[in-house]
Order: C-alpha cells, then structure tokens, then sequence
C-alpha cells in the first residue's frame, strides 16, 4: 500500500514535471538563458551573439561521461571547438538532493583536473536551464548558432556503450556539425538519440 | 568492469566438472545477479523448441532496461558464441514497465526478470552436447547507472531434456506483448502531436484505459501521458512529439499496456502522414522565449547567522589560545602601563580590529580565490605547506625569545623604524592585528577547521563574512579595553610581576614551537625536523648576538657578524629537506595497527564484500583529529569492536596536500578536518559522525552499541 502510494505520487511529480521539460526545438531560437558557472560568475547566452555555442551536459558521477572525459575525448573536441572561436558551455544540472551533486568549486576542481577546455562551467542544480532545452541524459550536446538557432541536439557520438575505446572509431557528431556550421554548411544530422545517464533533476 | 562470483556460482563452478574449467553461467555484480538458463523440454532437437536466456534478479530499486529504454539508458545486448550451424534469435522481450525518473521517463525492468531467446538446432548435428557461452552487457540504475556485463558458460546435454527452469520460461512467454489479429493501427502526424488510432483490439480490451509504449526510439515525448479516448471501437491516443524527434520510421510497432495485464498487446501502426522536418517552423514554445534566471547556485543556507554568532563566539576562545594569549595579554598590559588619553587609546584599538579582521578577510579571499581557481584546498591548508610550518616556528622561536627576555625588539630595529613607530602609533596598531592573526592562525586550523571549512562552502560574500566574524570576536577584548578604560584599570596595578609573567608567557610559546616541528616532520620526515630545529638554533643565536640588551657594540659586531653567517649557512643546509615533498610513506597516519590507507576504490570494494567501513579524515596539525586517536579510537571498547564485526579502517591523512581527499570532503559537505565516515552494507550513503568523537557514538554507527 505505502509502495501504491509511494509511485502514485513519483508518477503525479513526474507528469507535474514534463511540462517544463523538453521545450527547445532544433532549427528554432535557442532558449534565451542566464546562469551562474562555477566561478560565481553570470554567464548569458546573449552574450555570445555572433558566435558558435555548444552546450555539453555534464556529470561527473556518470559511467558515460567518465568514459568520454577518461578517453580524452570530450577534452579533445573542446579544444577543437574553442580553438575555432566557438563557445563551450559544460552545464552540470544535478539537483543538490542528488549524490551525484557537487558543489561549484568542487566541479570547477574536477575539470580542471580533467583538463577541461570548456568556456565556462554553468551549475544549474535547480535544473531550469536543463529543463528549459530538454536535456535528458549526461552527455546530451546542443549546438547554437552565431544568430542563436539551436542547430544541433543529440549525442556526442553514435557508439553508445560505456567503453572508452570506442571513441576513437564513432563518429563524432559535434565535431561533424562544427566542421559543417563553420564551412557555412547546414548541419547534416541536426538531431540524434543522445544516450547516458539520465540527468538527476531535482523533482521539485 | 569488476565482477565478483558469488557463493553461490562458486559452489555451482566446484560441481559442475566442465564449465568450472572455463567459466559460470552465474555472474553476480553489487547490483544483479544474472544467470545464463536454458529450457528445452523435449532436448536439442531440429524442429523442437529450444530457449536460452539471461535471467536477471536486480536487487530493490535497481532497473535495466528495455528495447526503446526512454529517456536514457541502454538495452541489454546479448552476443552468443554457439556451435557452427546453431542460432540464436533476437531477445523476445517482455512487457516492460513506466520507470519515471524526475521529469524523465525510462521503460525497463525491475525485479526478476528473463531475456529469452530461441534457439534452432540444424538437422544432424551432432554431439552429445552443447556449449553456449554468451557475452552480456547491461546498464543497471537506480540513482546512479553502472554499466555491467558479464562472461557466461553453459553446457546443455543435446539428448536429454532441460526443464528446469520451465516456470520462469513460462512466465516470461506470459509476459511478452501478443500480437493481435485483425488488429489495424494508423499514426498521424497532426501539429505538435502524433496521433494513434487503433481498431479490431479485442473485446476485453475494449473501453479500457489503455497506454502505450513505443518501440521506435525518440519520436515522441515518452513523459507526456496520452490524451486517450474510444469512439465505438476505436482507441485513439494522441501525444507530443519530442521536439529533438531523432527518427522517422514509416511503421512505429506500439505495445499497448492496460492496468492488471502482466502482457500488453503488440501492434504495428503505419504511419500515414510525412513526418515534419526535424526543424519545423512551428511557433516557439511559450518557454523558450521566456528569459530564465538561474539563481546563484548555492542560496543562502539556513546556518549563516548562525555560523557567524559561532565564529565571534570562536574568534573571542582564540585569545586563550596557547600561541595568541601572551602576545595579546601582553598587548593589554599595555594599557595598564601607560594610561594614555582615550581618544587614542580608542583609535588604537579600531586600528587593532581592523588589523585583525582585514588579515582573516584577506586569509579566506586567497582561500576562496585559489579554490575558484580549481586548487582542491579546505581550510588549514595555510599549514599543509612545510616553507609555511617552518616560517610559522621561526616566528614563534622569535616571540618566545623576546618574551623570555633574550633579546629586545628595540636593539634590532633600526631606529628610522623605531622613530616610525612612534609616529605613527596607529599603522604600529594595524600591524600588531597583523601579527596576531599570523601567531593565530595555526591555531584556527586545528581548533576551528571544520567549522570554518563549512563556512568556506558558503557564497563568497557570505564566507567573507563568516571571516570577518571571527577577527571581530577575536578583537573584541582588546577594542573593550580601549575603549573603556575601566576595564583596564581593574587590572592589577603595573610592578615586577609583569615581568615575571611575560618571561612566564615565553613557555607555551616554545610548546607551540614544539607541536609545529612535529607537524613538519609528519610532513616532510624526521631529516626535515632537524634541518628545522637546527635553523632555529641559528635563529636564536643571531637574536641574541643582536639583540641582546647586555652585550656591548663590539661583542654585538663581532656575535652578529658570526651569527648571520651561521644563519645562512644553516638556511642552504636546511633548505633542500625542508622542501623535499612527501617522502613515500612519510606520514605519521600511515597503515598501523590494523588502519589501511584510505581509497574510494577501497571502500567500494570493502562496501562490495559487504562490510562495514570506518574511514578517519584527519591531519597532523588537527588537535582534535589526534584528540580523538589518541582517545576514542584508541580505546579498548572500540578496538575490540572494530575487530569483533571486522570492521575495514581506513585512514585519509589530510596533513599534506591530496585533492583526493579534498574531493571526497567536498563530497560529505565538509572542507575541514576531521570527518569520521562510516558505511554500513545496505545503507544508502555514509553516516558522518560528530567532530568530538565519543566511544558510545562509533560503537553504535558500527552497529555494535551498548
């Protein structure tokens, strides 16, 4: 009985919850957001106007996100990335209830010991901005354009397993719609199945 | 992945003469245990049934997944190594279940659960029997997601029957979703939604509350629950699309589930209309435009007044303290001395508690900033650097010598600085803060580090705050005095017992000088302590040859001269072991008596094994952390329980710098030490026990109370 009771309110909260969820649409402006990144610091999307944005959700405690930050993989295209003039936005949204939640200067200390080459990492443990573009998994990638219309939503790869090795054989899909968005091309795969862990939002 | 057999495959292995040799059809993980089964009632024979599958019993709450896993997640893939001309299908899945996740939806499994796949036999084959070996990879989560697999072994005798697993195979035949004839389902693409219409369902499915579950991976928003409704015999379902919709498929098979039926109904819905492009211009989502502000990640917690009453509270003690009370009761001595007028009496001590509390800000902003800058630091971590240990015991030799008399400050100074300070009676004050907060300092670390290592966890401003809280409390004797000069005069009128105090006051210095070369040879080893001790001799003796008030020039000239050049040559001597990091083992918490370095990767497996940790967070320079050791952890009670429920210790020494555990203390909400850490089997997270250790609380967080 207290089982019965215990999923009926999970599923209420979880259908409560699906309204805010999921909402950006590929090929539509990017919804307008402002943050704190780990550094205490205000980062907005409108302060990238004319530039490239990726937004990569991020979790350290995710199987998935280890394998593509152990095989370098994730360091790697962000390199690329900001090499190129483009922004890189790591958002971790795991809610402060999670165990997975680390506190900014903590997350801040494991990609520099990762050797991040994000822009700037956004805590976002209420989950609006992961809520607001509909970020299910860690990593999910989002690419924005330099006039802000999403133009990319999926996966990193198209190899979902947990094993590192792999990256070096799958296609990376970010590096492929940079490489297209920069040669002044349309993305040719605009939207994949993203896979991972599922973000731990919190159920407020 | 790391797997551990369990008893269980063990004693399966020892009786089972060939697969023992090559493997188990049992894996056993924290989380699942999978077993490769097999039901073929009638033997391996062509044109009989023949099933294998992987049987899994996930522990409560864990879950794995489905073929169309939602949200997130994976399906479990099974890839068999079958004797040539024998094949194995495509896994024939049961119903899965609705598995919400925060806004997120999954479908998979919990429970028991049995992956069955067919198996044909070619005609003639021969043999007596069959080997099956099959690689499994699955992703089970609960809160977290761990991916698994495993390497199964099984030998299936070819002419005999195999049944004994004939209800699970059963169950899960009761559980996979029927096909229905004259069944006919469309989907529709219409608007932001897609829209299913089902008709030819069967009668006793017919006016129910029905849902469904797709096949096809990422068309539709798989948390919206349907709009559902019958008109006559037609069901229809209408649900958002996913906006970030990544296929198109032109027939999307559904299984339909209803409430109370183990199976759901399998149909094949042709899609009729030509799905959008995947950017299609419709309106912007009402939320997209909306302008969102996140709040600062951390609001203000509940404890910030109440952390900044502790840290007056806490800044006041500090004056008892053994290495701040004699400069600072020597400070208010001063009063008793010279009876100065009030206003500057007053305007000294603002300038004193500006000193201190600007120090203590200045301290945290260096703290906070090197942390914002990545550096894994908490607070103490001024003494996690032996150049910082060493400079804070010279500065401590110099205090106790001027106290004991040894040697006068005056003699030293050059007299241009001695005229400043006359002059400038209030930078002299500003600077005498300074200073207190210096000699202070090592005492914060140790008395009041986790206290302030929470604080650190704060938003700057806040944090800052906290600081400036302490210098305050720290100050407040002082500036009281100052400012009203009764309380000054209640002290006991000036005589020859001042002396005889300050020179008393010299003692507790050197027992401060004492505890820091310990706290550097824990650091750097017994070779570093000495260079040290040998630096302070030199010390000594330049203090006294210059500034002894009993030698004359000459004696002074010469002694000095002597003396600085013994002070450098014992500063080249000295200077490479005191740099010299962390010697292999060096440290004073090391594996003894039973305690074990502490790991994450330790206490996981340790938690895999089933049993109970304790893990110590502590620091050579943390009074209380040895407090503890040498008490509670050292008593007869807790020794003998830690042995009896063989309790794993674990110790993580702080003393030096190690991001690893700086992590792991970020990770408990701590920055400071000590932290006491106890993770019981079955328990959802560690228990963190109280900072001021009593026998009574170990023995009951180890399930070994009284």
């Amino acid at each position: 009985m207290q089982m019965l009771a215990r999923t009926l309110v999970a599923t209420t909260l979880a259908l409560a919850a699906t309204a805010a969820l999921a909402n950006a649409t590929v090929g539509q402006p990017a919804p307008a957001f402002t943050a704190t990144d780990a550094a205490g610091k205000t980062v907005s999307l409108a302060d990238f106007k004319g530039k490239h944005v990726v937004l990569e959700w991020v979790n350290p405690g995710c199987p998935y996100v280890v394998k593509h930050y152990s095989s370098g993989n994730m360091q790697g295209t962000q390199r690329e990335a900001t090499a190129k003039g483009v922004v890189w936005l790591s958002v971790n949204s795991t809610a402060t209830d999670s165990r997975d939640y680390r506190a900014p200067a903590d997350m801040a200390g494991w990609m520099q010991q990762q050797k991040a080459a994000a822009t700037a990492t956004l805590m976002d443990a209420d989950g609006k901005l992961g809520r607001a573009f509909g970020a299910r998994t860690t990593p999910h990638m989002y690419v924005i354009d330099p006039a802000g219309k999403l133009v990319y939503a999926g996966a990193i790869d198209n190899k979902p397993s947990s094993n590192p090795a792999d990256t070096a054989t799958a296609t990376n899909h970010v590096k492929v719609a940079l490489a297209e968005l920069l040669a002044g091309k349309p993305v040719s795969t605009p939207v994949t199945r993203p896979y991972g862990c599922s973000v731990k939002y919190s159920s407020m | 992945m790391k797997l551990f057999p369990s008893l269980f495959a063990l004693g399966l292995a020892a009786t089972a003469l060939v697969s023992a040799a090559q493997g188990s059809a049992v894996v056993t993980t924290p989380q699942v245990r999978a077993e490769l089964v097999a039901h073929a009632p009638e033997g391996l024979v062509p044109g009989k049934p023949a099933w294998l599958g992987l049987k899994i019993e996930h522990k409560p709450h864990w879950h794995t997944y489905w073929k169309n896993p939602g949200d997130s997640g994976l399906p479990t893939t099974l890839t068999w190594t079958l004797p040539p001309g024998v094949s194995a299908g495509e896994i024939d899945w049961p119903t899965p279940k609705r598995l919400p996740i925060g806004p997120l939806m999954n479908f998979g499994y919990e429970d028991t659960l049995l992956l069955p796949v067919a198996i044909t036999v070619p005609a003639g084959f021969a043999g007596d029997t069959l080997d099956v070996k099959l690689n499994a990879e699955w992703l089970v989560c609960k809160d977290v997601c761990i991916p698994e697999s495993g390497e199964f072994v099984l030998q299936l005798p070819v002419n005999a029957a195999t049944a004994g697993h004939a209800a699970l195979f059963a169950a899960a035949r009761a559980a996979r979703p029927q096909d229905v004839a004259g069944a006919d389902a469309k989907a529709a693409v219409e608007g932001p939604d897609l829209v299913v219409r089902v008709t030819g369902l069967p009668v006793a499915w017919q006016g129910r509350e029905l849902g469904f579950l797709p096949e096809t991976v990422g068309v539709i928003v798989n948390a919206a629950k349907p709009q559902t409704s019958w008109d006559a015999g037609t069901w229809t379902a209408r649900v958002p699309l996913d906006p970030q919709r990544s296929d198109s498929p032109t027939t999307m098979p559904l299984v339909l589930t209803s409430a109370g039926e183990v199976a759901g109904l399998r149909v094949a819905a042709t899609v009729t209309t030509p799905w959008p492009a995947v950017a299609p211009p419709a309106p912007l989502p009402a939320l997209g435009n909306a302008e969102i502000t996140l709040a600062p990640a951390a609001a203000a917690p509940p404890g910030f007044v109440l952390a900044v009453a502790f840290a007056l509270v806490g800044g006041l003690i500090l004056n008892l303290m053994p290495c701040v009370f004699p400069v600072l009761s020597l400070k208010v001595l001063g009063f008793a001395r010279t009876g100065a007028d009030r206003r500057a009496q007053l305007a000294g001590g603002l300038a004193y508690t500006g000193g201190v509390v600007l120090s203590f800000v200045a301290l945290a902003a260096v703290l906070l900033a090197l942390r914002a800058g990545g550096e894994q630091l908490g607070w103490g971590f001024q003494l996690q650097h032996p150049a910082v240990v060493a400079v804070l015991a010279a500065l401590f030799t110099l205090i106790g010598l001027n106290l004991a008399g040894v040697f006068e400050f005056g003699s030293v100074l050059p007299s241009s600085w001695a005229g400043a300070q006359a002059r400038h009676p209030v930078a002299d004050h500003f600077l005498t803060g300074v200073l207190a907060v210096a000699v202070a300092s090592p005492c914060t670390a140790p008395f009041m580090g986790a206290s302030l290592g929470a604080a650190i966890t704060m938003p700057p401003v806040q944090a800052l705050a906290v600081f400036a809280a302490l210098g305050l409390g720290m100050a407040l004797p002082y500036l009281a005095a100052s400012a009203w000069p009764a309380l000054a005069r209640a002290l006991p009128r000036p005589g020859i017992w001042m002396q005889h105090f300050k020179t008393l006051m010299a003692f507790p210095m050197f027992a401060t000088v004492v505890w820091l070369v310990w706290v550097l040879g824990v650091q750097v080893g017994i070779d570093g302590a000495v260079a040290l001790l040998g630096l302070l001799v030199a010390l000594a003796f330049v203090a006294w040859a210059v500034g002894s008030p009993t030698l004359g020039p000459k004696a002074r000239g010469g002694f000095g001269t002597a003396a600085v050049l013994l002070l450098v040559a014992a500063l080249v001597w000295a200077a490479p072991a005191l740099r010299q990091d962390a010697i292999a083992g060096g440290s004073a918490a090391q594996a003894s008596d039973g305690w074990e370095p502490w790991s994450t990767a330790r206490v996981a497996q340790a938690q895999a094994e089933g049993r109970t940790v304790f893990v110590d967070f502590t620091a050579a320079w943390c009074v209380t952390c040895q407090f503890n050791k040498r008490t509670t952890l050292a008593a007869d009670d807790v020794k003998a329980a830690f042995a009896d429920k063989q309790v794993l210790r674990l110790r993580a020494d702080w003393t030096k710098r190690d991001p690893a555990i700086t992590e792991q203390l970020t990770r408990y909400g701590r920055s400071g030490v000590p932290v006491y850490a106890v993770y019981t089997p079955g328990a959802a997270g560690p228990r963190l026990l109280s900072e001021i250790l009593s026998v009574d609380e170990v023995l009951g967080a180890i399930g070994a109370g009284r």
